[in-house]
């Protein structure tokens, strides 16, 4: 189903249509309007992407054309789908639309399914909800309906609860639930965000051939522009609860006419898939000053065959399996891997957060194991670190200035207040934030200013390790291009090096020299970024690397057809 | 966790917590001035009468070996004889527990059947007219001492309004307390009074907390109604977390008992309790507090059980 | 084993003005709880009627006053006499200054107590954790009223020693609290940025968990507070209350149990109602400051 086929087929009558649709949340503090003047319509068949960043409004649509919005917001305008207006039906009109001529797929597997009921019975309900069928007739179907969504031993799954799924397969069953009475549109709002990338390209390829079975009209509201490149027949940009750009998907991402959705493409890390590619250029050669002191050239963390179990017995879960890794001074690595990979793990080990169960972890030079608890402190004063979450990472009752001076009232007891303050200012000016912001509390600050504050408490002390555990992966894609862009500046700057975690193989690409990927507690390969992410030598890495949808229609035509070729070739072999 | 080794690690944490209670309330008794010696022999006993009452008794033993004598008593099955009954406690116990658990066993059920509609109506109707005066009632029936609202309840529905008997019915068996169910009415009204309203309250949060959770959002997506997703979705899942506050509630309970018994002259473990506190019957209050502490225990052990056959998430250790 | 958390989770809310101060909107929101200002109102107008009101209403409330015993309420009399010639409510403000001055004090108390002993547990954790939490299910096992009964039976402590006693029996759960509270902050990103870059344990509990727990620990002293008062009007009735002619509330209404029944229904009401309200206050407002707060605590 493509751009150029839904166009000059015969213009069916959409079957969802939205014409000036407005949304206003009465909050504590005021009237906030959220959607303004919103048109757009999807026809049989076809897929619209909705796109923008947190804030614009788009799952605000995607809920208003459910009928689904929170009790505290007010639409406006029409929502009409099959003939009925949405806004302004009563509870009747909904459920009897609601799961038959439309559904939605949500973006949090995790919490989408009552936790207490059999998968098969809660897709049961909504087949019972709008067919007079008996409990087993809807319960058969549903076992069928398991089987196309692609659940192995559909009949004994059925019995299953969410708990005893993976998030890739919770997502099967909530589509299964979507799909159960063949809607005639499909809401899928972030439905692979939750989501691993391999698993992403799974669930992609299976809503992309459900829709075209049944000839289903998809919304699909996305920030991931590889994910509207792999799946968008047209695309719709949102900006502060407004359409800015709307056109097929080839015109809006590669010839994009509004300024916005310019400058949103162009903050997208893109992977490099080939040698002709722009090559990356960060990470690329350091300037090793040897400014840190002491052995200039000696690993700033070594981890040596380090395994890592949580529990004991039965139950015990190895979550780092004799894994080594070394970085040197001034140089970034880059540890990447899915959920569960035991990334983060390391990276805690490499802390001193996690102890690990076995082998030795040393830190500028020191085994840790063998240190002081008072030598081991001095050691950590040269380490910073910036962890994900931008809201948990600074104390809400500090004010700015106290977060940021609170490495150095742990090391640096003797500065006088007027010093600290000096070097607080100082250390703000270096990640670009305004000095008068010490007064305020993190609560006031966005999510990118906040990963600011993080990222300056970690280098006032001026560390000769930063350790980055995801750091932008809850940041919309132009702040997270901005957050990136400080840290590399003022690595360039004052020298020190990084362990950089993250599930983004495109930011990876761009930020470290090195790489390791990680799987399952184990260290699949690693190597120069270059080198590992364009001819990896693993299976699993190219898996991987396939999976990564890139921000251009054309190109991700051509990686998902040799995608599933490769998958097609793989099975074939498994079965001979 | 499998569900027998977790059964063994419970039980076993239930016996390390029933040690404690043996511990603390064997040293309560003893740190505390006094003595029973001059409460069972009267005031004008001599002190040689009292040295010797300590002898015999072994009081006048070390405190710790006091309590390792009591241990190896208890681990034989004997609680001790009464010093004022001249009768076994565990006989006395006996007879008054099955009373005891009548009363807070229905203060219990009565009180969970009301609360919890009550709870889920305030929840679904949140921030109206009925949730604020149900809020209201519960505050009120929560802060009204038991004796204070037994007293009400015995004027207003024994003197004023002549429906049933101030007294709780008498006798030693079970089959009198069940053949006289009208006198049993109001003390356990006010047993189940400050049950109904803190339970009521748990229902209400618990409520609230599921009716804001994406499954949810999901079933209404599906078409289900909210009357249908609130019966099968809604209270299940609300359901756990209160049940898990029960074994925690019991000995609010049988606190009440404790006052209800006395008010309403039933003759069950609190009324036997009160009098062996007035009468320095170590012994007895020793069996009584034991007995209750290990019915809240296993009171909490069989919540914990209930909630894993409700929740099949708890058996996996994912909750 | 970071799980993948990307943006655009909120519902679009473009352009909401931030909140400019936590406690602001705390304050904000608890003012918007009708429930919670009335309790305000009330824990207010009985701290005045007890301390204040004394200065203004003069009664003899030490000297018994045969010649007018159990008079019904009159001009002279507001609230009638009690069995010994007391003025009604003169003691009724006389009684009050005791039930609120051991109650808030016990309430209090087994907060401080608890908070240092949940604190600690759930900073500790592992078997020292396990440990610490055991005698508090032990301590929850025995019910509070039973161990007041056995104390009174044996001992007759003043006030000092009253509000000991309350606050030893009620500690519990406000330290299942904090516990609670403490293992969730002490994970916390800044928590774990802090111990990260060789941050004292010291430091992250007096500068990171016990600020963030002040919000729990504020609503559960309130609830403390609360039943403290509750538990002082049981005491009286299990023979363990302030001697005569001190007296409290829980002292009036048991002494007056045996004269409802007389009729003489002055005795009870007053000092009844005012357990009633005053406790249901402390309660309405423990309710409106958590879920100002949005923190846990009792349903």
């Amino acid at each position: 189903m493509t751009a150029t086929q839904a166009s000059d087929a015969p213009a069916a009558e959409p079957i969802l249509e939205l014409d000036d649709l407005g949304v206003v949340f009465t909050t504590e503090s005021a009237e906030v309007p959220a959607v303004r003047g919103v048109s757009l319509h999807v026809r049989p068949g076809e897929t619209l992407a909705l796109v923008g960043e947190s804030g614009s409004g788009k799952s605000t649509v995607a809920l208003a054309a459910m009928g689904l919005l929170a009790g505290n917001a007010r639409a406006t305008g029409r929502a009409v789908i099959d003939g009925t207006d949405i806004v302004g039906a009563d509870e009747a009109g909904l459920a009897a639309l609601r799961g038959r001529t439309v559904s939605m797929v949500f973006q949090e597997p995790a919490t989408a399914l009552d936790p207490l009921t059999r998968i098969g019975k809660q897709i049961a309900e909504v087949i019972r909800n709008h067919n007079d069928v008996s409990a087993k007739d809807a319960a058969a179907r549903a076992v069928g309906l398991l089987r196309r969504v692609g659940i192995p031993e559909p009949e004994k799954r059925a019995a299953a609860y969410p708990f005893q799924l993976s998030g890739g397969q919770r997502q099967r069953v909530v589509i299964a639930m979507a799909i159960a009475n063949d809607p005639a549109l499909l809401i899928a709002d972030e439905p692979t965000t939750a989501l691993d990338v391999t698993v992403q390209a799974e669930i992609l390829d299976l809503l992309r051939r459900l829709a075209a079975e049944t000839g289903t009209g998809v919304l699909l509201v996305t920030h991931n522009m590889g994910v509207v490149a792999d799946f968008a027949d047209r695309v719709a940009v949102m900006y502060q609860g407004r359409i800015v750009e709307t056109g097929p998907v080839e015109d809006v991402l590669l010839r994009p006419s509004h300024d916005y959705t310019r400058r949103l493409l162009a903050a997208v890390p893109r992977l490099s898939v080939a040698e002709s590619d722009e090559r990356p250029t960060a990470g690329e050669v350091r300037p090793d000053d040897g400014s840190g002191s002491g052995d200039a050239t000696a690993p700033v963390v070594e981890l040596r065959d380090i395994s890592v179990v949580f529990g004991r017995g039965k139950r015990s879960v190895h979550a780092l399996d004799g894994i080594s890794l070394v970085v040197s001074p001034g140089e970034t690595l880059g540890l990447v891997g899915e959920s569960g990979s035991g990334k983060s793990t390391a990276a805690r080990v490499a802390l001193g957060l996690i102890p690990p169960t076995s082998g030795a972890v040393s830190l500028f030079g020191a085994d840790l194991a063998r240190t002081r608890s008072r030598a081991r402190r001095r050691l950590r004063s040269g380490i910073g670190v910036v962890l994900q979450d931008p809201v948990a990472s600074l104390d809400a009752r500090m004010t700015v200035g106290e977060c940021v001076a609170e490495p150095l009232r742990v090391h640096r007891r003797e500065l006088s207040a007027r010093d600290q303050r000096s070097r607080v200012e100082a250390v703000l000016d270096r990640v670009r934030l305004p000095r008068d912001i010490v007064r305020r509390a993190p609560g006031e600050l966005s999510g990118g200013q906040r990963q600011r504050v993080s990222l300056a408490r970690a280098l006032v002390l001026e560390p000769r390790l930063l350790v980055a555990d995801e750091p932008t992966s809850a940041l919309d894609v132009s702040v997270q291009e901005s957050v990136l862009k400080v840290i590399t500046e003022l690595q360039d700057e004052l020298g020190f090096a990084c362990l950089f975690v993250s599930h983004d193989l495109a930011v990876v690409q761009h930020f470290a020299r090195r790489v390791a990927v990680m799987r399952a507690g184990r260290i699949e390969e690693q190597g120069p970024t270059g080198e590992t992410l364009l001819h990896p030598e693993t299976d699993y890495t190219r898996r991987l690397l396939a999976a990564v949808p890139v921000p251009d229609p054309v190109v991700q035509r051509g990686r998902r057809a040799e995608r599933l070729a490769t998958l097609a070739a793989g099975r074939m072999e498994a079965e001979a | 966790m499998s569900t027998p080794s977790y059964l063994i690690r419970r039980v076993l944490q239930a016996v390390a917590v029933i040690v404690i209670v043996t511990i603390v309330v064997f040293g309560l008794l003893h740190a505390l001035p006094g003595g029973p010696a001059r409460g069972i022999l009267g005031p004008q006993a001599t002190a040689q009468q009292i040295a010797r009452f300590n002898h015999e008794q072994g009081l006048d033993q070390p405190l710790p070996v006091q309590y390792l004598h009591y241990l190896n008593q208890l681990l034989h099955g004997d609680l001790g004889t009464s010093y004022t009954l001249n009768a076994p406690v565990s006989r006395l116990i006996g007879e008054r527990l099955p009373k005891t658990l009548v009363l807070t066993v229905l203060s219990m059920v009565i009180g969970l059947l009301l609360a919890i509609p009550l709870g889920m109506w305030q929840a679904v109707r949140r921030n109206r007219p009925v949730d604020y005066v149900i809020t209201t009632l519960s505050f009120i029936a929560y802060s009204t001492p038991v004796y204070f609202l037994g007293l009400i309840l015995i004027l207003v529905f024994s003197q004023v309004l002549p429906w049933f008997p101030s007294q709780a019915p008498q006798g030693d068996s079970l089959a009198q307390v069940f053949s006289d169910p009208q006198a049993l009415v109001l003390p356990v009204a006010a047993g189940a009074a400050s049950m109904v309203a803190v339970f009521s309250r748990y229902m209400r949060a618990a409520t609230l907390e599921n009716l804001s959770e994406d499954y949810v959002r999901t079933a209404r997506a599906g078409g289900s109604r909210s009357r249908a997703i609130l019966r099968r979705h809604v209270f299940r899942n609300s359901l756990t977390p209160v049940i898990a506050m029960l074994g925690y509630y019991l000995p609010v309970l049988f606190g009440g008992a404790l006052v209800v018994e006395q008010l309403f002259n039933y003759p069950g473990m609190g009324l036997l309790f009160w009098s062996a506190a007035q009468a320095s019957d170590y012994p007895v209050l020793l069996g009584c507090v034991l007995v209750i502490s290990a019915a809240t225990v296993v009171g909490t052990l069989l919540a914990d059980v209930v909630q894993r056959i409700i929740d099949p998430r708890v058996k996996a250790g994912r909750a | 084993m970071s799980t993948v958390i990307q943006p655009a989770k909120t519902p679009g809310t473009a352009g909401t003005p931030r909140e400019t101060s936590g406690t602001r909107l705390a304050v904000r929101r608890f003012l918007r709880n009708r429930l919670a200002v009335a309790g305000l109102g009330v824990v207010m107008f009985f701290v005045l009627f007890c301390f204040v009101g004394p200065l203004v209403y003069h009664t003899d409330q030490t000297h018994t006053a045969l010649q007018q015993v159990n008079l019904s309420p009159s001009g002279a009399h507001w609230l009638g006499t009690d069995a010994v010639g007391h003025d009604e409510l003169g003691r009724l403000m006389y009684g009050g200054k005791v039930s609120l001055t051991v109650g808030l004090a016990a309430g209090v108390l087994a907060t401080v107590v608890g908070t240092l002993w949940g604190a600690a547990a759930g900073y500790a954790g592992g078997w020292i954790d396990a440990v610490m939490m055991r005698i508090v299910d032990a301590g929850i096992a025995i019910p509070a009223l039973f161990i007041l009964l056995v104390v009174s039976a044996i001992t007759t402590p003043g006030l000092p020693g009253l509000i000991l006693i309350l606050g030893l029996v009620s500690w519990l759960v406000p330290s299942r609290l904090i516990r609670a509270e403490t293992l969730t902050l002490k994970n916390r990103d800044y928590v774990l940025t802090l111990r990260a870059i060789g941050g004292t344990h010291a430091r992250a509990i007096l500068r990171h968990i016990l600020p963030n727990s002040v919000s729990t620990i504020i609503v559960a002293t309130t609830f403390q507070i609360a039943d403290a008062i509750l538990l002082v009007a049981y005491v009286s009735y299990l023979g363990l209350g302030v001697q005569p002619p001190t007296t409290d509330w829980g002292g009036m209404l048991s002494a007056g149990l045996t004269a409802a029944y007389s009729g003489y229904w002055w005795l009870i009401l007053p000092p009844g109602l005012a357990i009633i309200l005053v406790v249901w206050a402390f309660n309405a407002i423990g309710d409106g400051l958590r879920d100002a707060f949005d923190v846990r605590g009792r349903g």
